[in-house]
């Protein structure tokens, strides 16, 4: 009788059989890094409607992030300035510059400047800014050298294992309250430093659900 | 704005997918309630939310993710900080009382409501109405603008047209409003009453105290307000007065608070008051009293003669009833009733229901007096803005004249006389006598409907005010926010047809407090406005002496025989008042205290008068269609559906009013029968009726379908001897007479946190507090603030009809009612259930993925975005408290109204909302637990508040201070006080569950000669 | 004067004289010759059921959970009643093949091969209902332990974790042992078969089977290493099944005794369905000389036995809920028997109790007709085992303020309708494209396999035994 199939068909079974195999795998894998925070939302840089320079204001003229974000001590956000205070200085400086524009019709007209939100959790995450920089947390930690952005973008993936890395290891990553808005802080001993830091301030950071989600 | 309503956005942008659609959809629709929506068919919205989701599709193939915008302040405001509600005082009109209240404003969003613990109405709690108060606000239907002849028109327009109309100061004007106590509105009509020489001023509530008013006006020959003082007073009498409801009485929180706190038992030397109820329905207060006994409606008032009688033989001043013979005269209850008030003198209490005629309530007014009560626990006081006539009467002349064609013009304030009015009155007919009809009202409703001019109102969070407690304490009310619908308040609008210009409340309402202060007005001011009251102010009381000529008066009256064959009692709704609240959802939902009916309204009856009438005794377990009832007095006919509560007195039968509307609006349309057209103004309250049954059944989402406790143990009770003989009646050993199974194994091995357990205990690490409950059952009465105050809070959806009937409701947390023993007069049982809590909870160990464990400070938490719904973790729960997102609830109610971003304000942005798919359940409103845990870690480094740092929303409302909640680790704490306490038990402890939240036994002081 | 036997051999398993021939052509024609027109019709049936099944799932998944009838006390209804269901229906295969070949029972051949594709299309039904009743389907991949960015595993305590795999095991080795099983029938058809194209597909499964020697002992080997993992997988499946509610607290479901219980009930379900579809084949495919009234006759004694340990779990208890002393569980038992569900309650136990016990009369077990019309029965009062399971403990548990009637909606019932479209359409085509029965193994048992059946010269000579007529029930009483 005449064969049905030609020789190589022998092969077919294991190969198939292999290559599903890996190709399962691929796909976990693939999904769990391709869809998670830290490939998606790291790098996301929307145009703001001003070109408010970081990079200017920090590095070059030294203002201290609470500056502006004044709130962030107390309130669980760190407030976006009023356009108040934008006009503080530019009030007097620069009084003139195209891109300042939005900003003085916002003043005159009492109209908000409508700010792109860059870092967004979602909204079934709290987040407090207040209870974590009063105990040592800088905001380079999530935020990134935001000193040297000319525009400002996310840094760190947000996500709830990148969370998580420094509830179960403050120690890795707090500073004394007074550094929390240097930028580029780093020291040899973090590990010691970090372990005083935490006994003092008894940092225990949260790592049930609701101390996040509810 | 910044981004504060972070918990909201969410759903906000969610909307945005398919609104303009919504929008058709949702003004297409009469009945709003979402069940409509979830019918079993494929509905059109499922189709259009299919575009919707198509259109969403496309825009996310661009974008990664829908962008979010932040939009700062220009200018930051002073005193906030974004994140951090501000509170300001402020209070509710209610009637012509207010209750003071703290509005939580975030962001300039009044979003809770709570009570203003230095304002005596209110004394930090609140009821329903306050509660659900923040509801009304948000309202997308009340009236958005004025109309002329149903024509939307400007305010301006009316301005304009009240300047020329009212320019005429000898035009003959009737004022109907509705009873305000407000200085400044009063001070405002009086110059009304003066600039317009013809005017006429009668005030029109379909409920009211003009009875009790007129009641000491015969006894004592003074219009006068009682006042019962709970607090001071070792027995209560109660005749059909349930003056702990807020339907009940005005005052309903002070006389609550005031009771319960002669009811808190902490060890067996303490003792407590003694409540007698006799009463027609089962209400609230007659389920709290130690003894009650059922009467028809008409059998109260010669009840209550006949005690006079039996009193005047030992007491002077009741010689008006001397040998009263009637039915009662020889009653067990007359002679124990006696007996006790008399070895009580002057703290006792003989209180009547305010629907009791004025005669009835001239005698309690004399009884008191005679006790020597008044004075001392009962005070009576001035009113200063009460007239000199019964006002419901002065109404029924005024309406007489209308026909007579006396009036050209009449305002309308507040009122709504075409819906509430007695039927005999036709009061539609009667106004059309009338050229010029103005109407001011939050909704555009029956009356606006045949005015030529109505005005849309203010919320009273929109609008300065004031108003004065039952007692008379001076209180602002001070807006939380800009008028939504540009309305006007009352004072405004009286203000504007006086001057004939528009005029500023905050003006007015300070020019009148400026007479208040002498000297530095401006320091007092913002004293008030920070307290919301001015504390040294309220009604002048009198000492009250029997008017000469009382007896000859009253006797002639005391011979009223009761009705004989089947009567009709008409009350105001427990939920919805007499109509005022019809179009709020959070109140339409709330389960009715007795019968747990939410959704409507039915005619209450016992079960030998179902029986009596050819109807079950009992509701279907099975079925929710329940029979009607045809019931007819004078020329006017309902049907309705018939309502078996056991304890209701025989051959009575009590309808509540406020439903039925049309028009009004989403909630409240098609919802319940309208009872007004069997109220003549010769009936307002009982009258014989002739009742039959239909044939017909209706249905009715009742929320508890199994009334019986079925002598299970989760309710334990004990007269107060008992529990002195006794302190530990309610352990489960002397309940079941044997230790709860394994604590002796456990106590072996050193562990005495409870039974012996195979599973990992968990218990927190030290530096975490570890939260717990204590709710007593001796205060609870069944009111049901707890689940308004929670559903505000924590964002919980209303659902509508048709879902709870098919007991999905989504409360956190709900009262249970038993019944107990004889079916004609069972006691009655309230107990509120939230999550228990359980340190090793059932739900815990099922959930497949984790979505719900415990925390480090002894919380069982649910984490809603990790729920997949498999529903495992509710049936595991063995107290049913865990409820589930069917359907997407959240988003049809966020989107109820052509502007859905106006009920998203209503939201607390410090929760998340729900998405369908779903299990939520009570959090002990961990939001205010963390926030107030960041905020001491902050403050002190530890992360344990002080004690009452954190109130969960529950607590904080309940009039009764049932519900203690705090830290178990600190001992000094309330809450460890209570769980301390003899009478403190849990629920199924031996299913060795540990609940955090426990409950500390109900007492009852009971007569032993009686019982 | 009677004769003396030797030794009484069994009644042959194969009636009718077949030799290896016959048999092959009887069971292998079937896929070969063209398609019957009552195959269209009832294909075209299923095919709409099946539609309706997608259909309901569709809006389910469209609308929300909320257009079945759940509510507050009775988290689960219809669908997990439909699971448990149809998992015990998907008993009876792997029992069949793997059990009954591990006991050398002979006559599992004639049923073994299309009991185990019940079994799997039963198992396809099943999975189908505890994967749509969650809320939120669309993260329905949570449940399984992947690696991700939140850092959360699955909770390994959860009984509907276990189920998970339980269940997915289970198919996954009855798909396999079905599969090993066919490969000779496969190469069967392959060789048999006309059509070039039916050459090509049957070949490509048959895996190149030429029927050597070695392929014969690969196969004996693996049959044997499946039918030894695939046993205990009989046990445990529904042993986990058992402990979604057994591992619960709930009154009536927290009971030790669940497991054996369920198994037991899965089989009695398992053997009642293979019969119903049994007795239909035979019929209509002329099978009745393989599966012969014996193999029926036996079937119905499993059931008996089966039907009775079911009965005995229900007294037991009744007994244990009353000697446990725990008033929630006595209640919830009596409230089974006399409660708003007793309807349930009493049709339940007349199905799976009383009925089954006809079978006490050699007449009655060997009667066909009689006996499909108790597999029917049987079925029936397994469903409402799991109804009175499932809802009463639910509907009325500890807090009376909690208790609630459940029933059912409409989009409940299609939902489970539709599962018998998906069922048969899988059924169908199996009876279409595959052979029935495992044509190598009955082979085995024809006499003619039998080498003491040949003489030296390999000469087939069977001895000359007269085989008794099986004696009649009435000279039995005699």
């Amino acid at each position: 009788m005449a064969q049905i199939f030609p020789k190589w068909v022998d092969e077919a079974p294991k190969r198939i059989l292999i290559g599903s195999i890996i190709l399962l795998n691929a796909i976990v894998f693939g999904i769990w890094y391709f869809f998670s925070p830290e490939f998606t939302d790291v790098g996301y840089m929307p145009e703001q409607p001003v070109p408010f320079s970081h990079q200017v204001h920090v590095s070059q003229l030294g203002m201290d992030c609470q500056y502006c974000h004044t709130q962030v001590e107390e309130s669980r956000h760190a407030n976006i300035p009023a356009t108040q205070t934008c006009m503080n200085c530019h009030s007097q400086i620069q009084t003139d510059a195209e891109t300042l524009q939005p900003v003085r019709d916002s003043w005159e007209t009492g109209e908000p400047i409508e700010w792109v939100r860059v870092h967004m959790l979602p909204d079934y995450a709290y987040f407090n800014h207040a209870a974590h920089v009063n105990v040592g947390v800088g905001c380079e930690s999530c935020h990134g050298r935001v000193d040297r952005m000319e525009v400002v973008h996310q840094a760190e993936p947000l996500s709830m294992g990148w969370c998580l890395d420094c509830h179960r290891e403050p120690e890795k990553h707090v500073r004394p309250v007074s550094e929390v808005t240097t930028m580029g802080y780093s020291v040899e001993n973090q590990l010691e430093i970090g372990r005083e830091l935490v006994a003092k301030h008894n940092i225990n950071a949260p790592t049930y659900c609701q101390s996040c989600h509810y | 704005m910044s981004d504060q309503s972070n918990q909201t956005t969410f759903w906000k942008s969610l909307n945005e997918l398919a609104k303009n659609k919504e929008y058709e959809k949702y003004a297409e629709r009469e009945f709003p309630e979402n069940a409509t929506e979830m019918t079993d068919q494929v509905s059109r919205r499922s189709f259009l939310r299919v575009m919707g989701a198509s259109i969403a599709l496309a825009g996310f193939a661009s974008c990664r993710k829908p962008v979010q915008k932040i939009l700062p302040y220009t200018k930051q405001p002073e005193d906030l900080v974004l994140g951090e509600p501000n509170f300001y005082a402020t209070s509710m009109p209610f009637q012509d009382t207010v209750t003071g209240l703290l509005v939580e404003n975030n962001e300039g969003r009044p979003t809770k409501l709570e009570g203003n613990d230095q304002h005596p109405a209110s004394g930090g709690r609140t009821n329903i109405y306050n509660q659900a108060g923040i509801l009304n606000l948000y309202d997308p239907d009340r009236s958005r603008s004025p109309r002329r002849n149903g024509e939307s028109a400007s305010k301006n327009d009316f301005v304009q047209f009240a300047s020329e109309h009212f320019s005429d100061r000898n035009r003959n004007i009737l004022f109907v409003s509705e009873a305000n106590s407000s200085p400044t509105y009063n001070r405002v009509k009086e110059n009304a009453l003066q600039t317009f020489s013809n005017a006429n001023w009668v005030t029109f509530e379909p409920f009211n105290d003009d009875n009790a008013i007129e009641g000491t006006n015969i006894a004592f020959g003074q219009r006068l307000r009682t006042v019962n003082h709970f607090d001071t007073a070792d027995v209560v009498v109660s005749l059909n007065d349930d003056f702990m409801s807020p339907f009940g009485h005005k005052n309903s929180v002070e006389n609550a608070y005031k009771l319960t706190s002669r009811r808190k038992v902490n060890n067996t030397d303490d003792s407590m008051s003694r409540i007698y109820s006799v009463e027609n329905s089962f209400t609230s207060t007659g389920s709290y009293a130690d003894h009650r006994l059922r009467l028809k409606t008409s059998e109260i008032e010669p009840f209550t003669y006949a005690l006079a009688s039996r009193l005047s033989e030992s007491v002077s001043g009741l010689g008006a009833f001397n040998n009263v013979s009637n039915n009662f005269t020889n009653h067990e209850w007359v002679d124990k009733l006696a007996e006790d008030l008399l070895s009580n003198q002057g703290n006792s209490i003989v209180s009547l229901g305010f629907d009791h005629s004025s005669v009835a309530h001239a005698a309690v007014a004399a009884i008191n007096s005679a006790l020597n009560n008044a004075g001392n626990t009962v005070t009576y006081h001035e009113i200063p803005y009460y007239g000199e006539q019964h006002q419901t009467e002065a109404f029924l002349e005024a309406i007489e004249e209308i026909k007579a064609g006396v009036y050209d013009t009449v305002v309308l304030i507040g009122t709504n006389p075409a819906y509430s009015a007695p039927s005999d009155l036709d009061f539609e007919a009667a106004l059309g006598n009338v050229d010029t009809k103005i109407h001011l009202s939050d909704y555009y409703d029956e009356t606006s409907r045949i005015a030529d001019w109505h005005l849309n109102r203010a919320h009273f969070l929109e609008a300065w005010g004031d108003g004065l407690s039952y007692t008379g304490q001076r209180s602002v009310i001070q807006p939380q926010i800009l008028p939504l619908y540009d309305g006007l308040s009352e004072i405004e609008f009286l203000n504007t047809i006086v001057s004939g210009e528009e005029s500023v409340g905050y003006d007015l309402v300070q020019e009148t407090w400026s007479s208040y202060f002498s000297s530095n007005f401006n320091q007092n001011w913002e004293t008030v406005l920070h307290d919301g009251v001015d504390p040294n102010s309220g009604f002048n009381s009198v000492s009250v002496s029997l008017r000469s000529g009382f007896a000859s008066d009253i006797r002639p009256n005391l011979n009223a025989e009761p009705i004989s064959g089947m009567e009709i009692t008409i009350k105001p709704d427990a939920t919805l008042f007499d109509g005022r609240f019809a179009n709020n959802g959070w109140l339409q939902e709330l389960p009715e205290p007795m019968t747990k009916i939410t959704w409507d309204n039915v005619a209450l009856m016992s079960p030998s008068t179902a029986e009596s009438l050819g109807l079950p005794p009992e509701q279907s377990f099975k079925s929710n269609d329940v029979p009607t009832v045809r019931i007819s007095a004078g020329d006017a006919t309902i049907e309705i559906a018939a309502w078996v509560l056991p304890g209701h007195a025989d051959n009575s039968i009590t309808l509540t009013a406020g439903y039925g509307r049309n028009n009004l609006g989403r909630v409240a349309d098609g919802v319940g029968v309208d009872v007004y057209p069997l109220r003549t103004s010769e009936a307002m309250f009982n009258q014989p009726a002739s009742v039959e049954r239909t044939g017909s059944v209706y249905e009715i989402a009742c929320v508890q379908d199994h009334n019986n406790i079925e002598g299970r143990d989760m309710v334990r009770e004990a007269t107060l001897e008992e529990y002195r003989e006794n302190p530990d009646f309610a352990t489960y050993k002397s309940i079941h007479g044997y230790e709860v199974p394994g604590i002796k194994e456990a106590k072996a091995e050193g562990d005495d946190r409870g039974p012996i357990s195979l599973f990992e205990e968990q218990y927190g690490p030290d530096y975490q507090p570890q939260w717990g409950m204590a709710i007593d059952l001796n205060a609870c009465f069944g009111c049901g603030v707890c689940t308004i105050a929670c559903q505000a809070e924590n964002n919980i959806p209303v659902i509508g009809k048709r879902e709870v009937g098919r007991r999905r409701i989504m409360h956190w947390i709900r009262t249970d009612r038993y019944f107990e023993g004889d079916r004609d007069n069972p006691k009655v049982y309230h107990q509120p259930v939230p999550c228990m809590h359980c340190e090793m909870a059932p739900c815990e160990q099922v959930c497949p993925v984790a979505a719900t464990t415990h925390s480090e400070d002894g919380m069982n938490q649910m984490t809603y975005n990790r729920c997949i719904g498999t529903r495992y973790c509710a049936n595991n729960c063995p107290f049913k408290v865990r409820r589930f997102n069917f359907f997407n609830y959240t988003k049809e109610y966020l989107t109820t109204g052509d502007d859905p971003e106006i009920i998203q304000m209503a939201m607390n942005p410090d929760v998340t909302v729900r998405f369908r798919g779903v299990i939520e359940k009570c959090s002990y409103c961990v939001q205010r637990v963390n926030s107030a845990k960041i905020k001491s870690k902050i403050a002190t480094g530890s992360k344990k508040p002080e004690d009452g740092a954190v109130q969960t929303a529950c607590q904080q409302a309940c009039p009764a201070n049932a519900i203690t909640f705090g830290d178990l680790t600190d001992q000094n704490s309330v809450v460890s006080q209570h769980k301390q306490n003899d009478r403190n038990y849990v629920m199924l402890e031996e299913m060795n569950v540990r609940p955090r939240t426990s409950y500390l036994a109900k007492l009852r002081n009971t007569n032993s000669e009686l019982a | 004067m009677s004769k003396t036997y030797e030794y009484v051999p069994e009644p042959a398993l194969v009636k009718g004289n077949h030799d290896f021939k016959s048999l092959t052509a009887l069971i292998t024609d079937i896929n070969m010759r063209p398609t019957p027109k009552g195959w269209y019709i009832a294909f075209g049936i299923s095919n709409i059921l099946l539609f309706v099944l997608l259909f309901s799932i569709g809006y389910l998944i469209w609308e929300g959970t909320g257009i079945w009838g759940l509510n507050a006390p009775a988290g689960w209804g219809w669908a997990i009643i439909n699971f448990v269901w149809w998992v015990g229906i998907g008993h009876a295969g792997t029992l069949i093949s793997a059990i009954l070949f591990l006991f050398r029972q002979d006559w599992r051949t004639a049923i073994n091969r299309f009991a185990e594709a019940m079994t799997i299309f039963a198992v396809m039904c099943a999975g189908i209902f505890p994967a749509i009743h969650v809320g939120r389907i669309w993260v329905i991949y949570w449940v399984f332990p992947l690696p991700n960015q939140m850092a959360m595993w699955p909770n390994f305590n959860s009984p509907l974790l276990w189920d998970v795999f339980a269940v997915s095991t289970y198919f996954t080795v009855s798909l396999l042992f079905w599969y090993v099983g066919l490969v000779p029938d496969l190469a069967t058809i392959r060789d048999r078969i006309k059509s070039k194209m039916g050459k090509v597909l049957y070949g490509t499964f048959a895996l190149g089977w030429r029927g050597s020697n070695r392929h014969w002992w690969n196969y004996e080997k693996s049959y044997m290493i499946l039918a030894g993992l695939a046993t205990p997988l009989v046990l445990s499946v529904h042993t986990i099944v058992s402990f979604d509610f057994a591992v619960s607290l709930i009154p009536g479901w927290h009971t030790t005794i669940f497991p054996p219980y369920f198994v037991a009930g899965a089989v009695f379900s398992g053997f009642a369905m293979v019969l119903t579809l049994m007795i239909i084949v035979r019929k209509i495919y002329g099978l009745e000389e393989i599966m012969t009234v014996d193999h029926i006759e036996k079937m119905n004694i499993i059931i008996m036995v089966t039907g009775s340990m079911v009965g005995f779990a229900y007294l037991m208890e009744f007994f244990v809920a009353w000697y446990s002393g725990v008033e929630y569980e006595k209640a919830i038992f009596i409230l089974r028997a006399t409660g708003p569900y007793a309807w349930a309650y009493w049709i339940m136990i007349t199905c799976n109790v009383i009925s089954p016990q006809v079978f006490w009369s050699k007449k009655l077990r060997r009667n066909v007709a009689f006996t499909f019309f108790i597999s029917i029965v049987v079925n029936i009062g397994m469903w409402f085992e799991r109804f009175v399971i499932a809802v009463t403990s639910l509907s009325t548990d500890f807090l009376p303020s909690s208790w609630g009637y459940y029933s059912p909606t409409f989009w409940d019932v299609i939902t489970y309708v539709g599962t018998f479209g998906l069922f048969f359409t899988f059924f169908l085509l199996f009876l279409r494209f595959l052979p029935m029965v495992a044509v190598a193994e009955i082979k085995a048992i024809l006499p003619q396999a039998d080498p003491h059946n040949y003489d030296e010269n390999g000469e087939y000579d069977p001895p000359k035994v007269e085989i008794p007529e099986p004696v009649k029930d009435s000279e039995q009483k005699g």
